[in-house]
């Protein structure tokens, strides 16, 4: 399983995203897009917007703190 | 099993309520999606009492804490769920949720607040992450060098002003009225920037975009001329929309659709239904207002569970 999240520092999304990951036993990559032009860059992309969070579980891309479809993507 | 409260929402209002709740042994549960509130978004808050200085996220973890501290006996919380309808059943209540869950109840607390409105303009949606942003707070780096409008002058959107200040090459403040009304703390903050252009008597009637976000089309109200200003990005503030739909029927709201409640215990104009924080008829919108009159009604419901009994 290849999780990971593209975030910035202030994101309170993010953090709940991380959470989430965490409270499942998850392992995940952060990128802070806000520190790191190029990933902001490989950010948009991927998800053809601007907006953080995105998390990208094995290739399925999922803008935004969204439970449902991470749960699916990871399978739980 | 029959709940005496169940609370809907879990900000500032609906934490309160469920530890005044717990702590008066009301059999209560409490259904949210997340907690904290609108202010999570806040990069700093100010004005909480007793914290000099914390970010949104922060204190939306101190008040989960501080409700989870009483989780157990007398209080269940439900989180990552949502109730999605209300409805009366012989003097009691079933609450629906999202999740496809129901639950009975003697009385209901309605804490859910309130959600961003929109502007409701053609592009909106169409550029909506594409140059269109609601949460300054998240995405503000990466309109890095980036020519960026602000919709709305009340205090969000002078926030947002500054989120984006460190990033933005040039940022836009329109506002509709003829002056901005946020804090005036906050204002003399961004007057003094460089970078900030503060424009009043903006009506925006169009976002205009090719992939992405290119500018807006706004009527110039002081004398309705129709101009365009180029952009990358527009970040939207223009205030809240009650979420009150869940109980429409049950019961009054206002033309703002707000509940209308007695602003003495906080009951709207349906006995066992009471409603506190944002998507009640308060006239200010604070944390601490919130967290006061969500106080007021657990104190009420207490009452009224108490007479019910005898």
């Amino acid at each position: 399983m290849n999780v990971l999240i593209y975030t910035t520092p202030t994101c309170p999304y993010c953090n709940m995203a991380k959470d989430f990951f965490k409270s499942k036993n998850v392992e995940y990559k952060e990128i802070n897009v806000a520190a790191d032009e190029n990933a902001a860059k490989e950010m948009v992309d991927k998800s053809h917007q601007m907006g953080v969070p995105v998390v990208d579980i094995n290739g399925t891309i999922i803008v935004g703190f969204n439970r449902p479809e991470m749960e699916k993507a990871l399978g739980l | 099993m029959i709940y005496d409260l169940i609370i809907v929402g879990g900000g500032p209002a609906g934490i309160a309520a469920g530890i005044y709740a717990a702590r008066k042994k009301i059999k209560t549960l409490l259904i949210t999606d997340s907690f904290g509130g609108q202010s999570i978004t806040s990069a700093d808050v100010q004005n909480f009492i007793g914290i000099k200085s914390i970010s949104g996220w922060e204190l939306a973890k101190k008040l989960e804490e501080h409700l989870r501290n009483f989780e157990g006996e007398s209080i269940e919380i439900l989180d990552f769920d949502k109730v999605s309808k209300i409805k009366k059943k012989n003097g009691n209540f079933l609450v629906f949720t999202e999740s496809v869950k129901s639950f009975e109840s003697k009385t209901i607390l309605m804490a859910c607040g309130s959600r961003r409105r929109k502007l409701g303009v053609p592009g909106e949606k169409e550029f909506d992450g594409k140059g269109v942003a609601y949460c300054s707070t998240c995405d503000a780096p990466i309109f890095k060098n980036k020519i960026v409008a602000v919709v709305g002058g009340g205090n969000a959107g002078l926030e947002s002003v500054i989120d984006l200040s460190p990033y933005a090459k040039e940022i836009y403040l329109l506002e509709y009225a003829e002056e901005v009304k946020g804090d005036p703390i906050t204002i003399e903050k961004i007057a003094e920037n460089p970078k900030v252009k503060i424009i009043t008597m903006v009506e925006v009637l169009e976002v205009l975009g090719k992939d992405s976000v290119t500018g807006i089309k706004y009527k110039d109200r002081k004398n309705n001329e129709i101009k365009e200003l180029p952009l990358e990005g527009i970040f939207i503030e223009i205030g809240w929309v009650p979420n009150s739909g869940i109980i429409n029927g049950l019961v009054s709201l206002n033309k703002k659709n707000e509940i209308i409640v007695d602003h003495k215990t906080q009951v709207s104009s349906l006995p066992g239904i009471w409603a506190a924080g944002d998507i009640a008829d308060v006239l200010y919108k604070q944390n601490n207002i919130s967290m006061g009159d969500a106080i007021k009604a657990v104190l009420n419901i207490y009452d009224y569970l108490k007479k019910k009994k005898d």
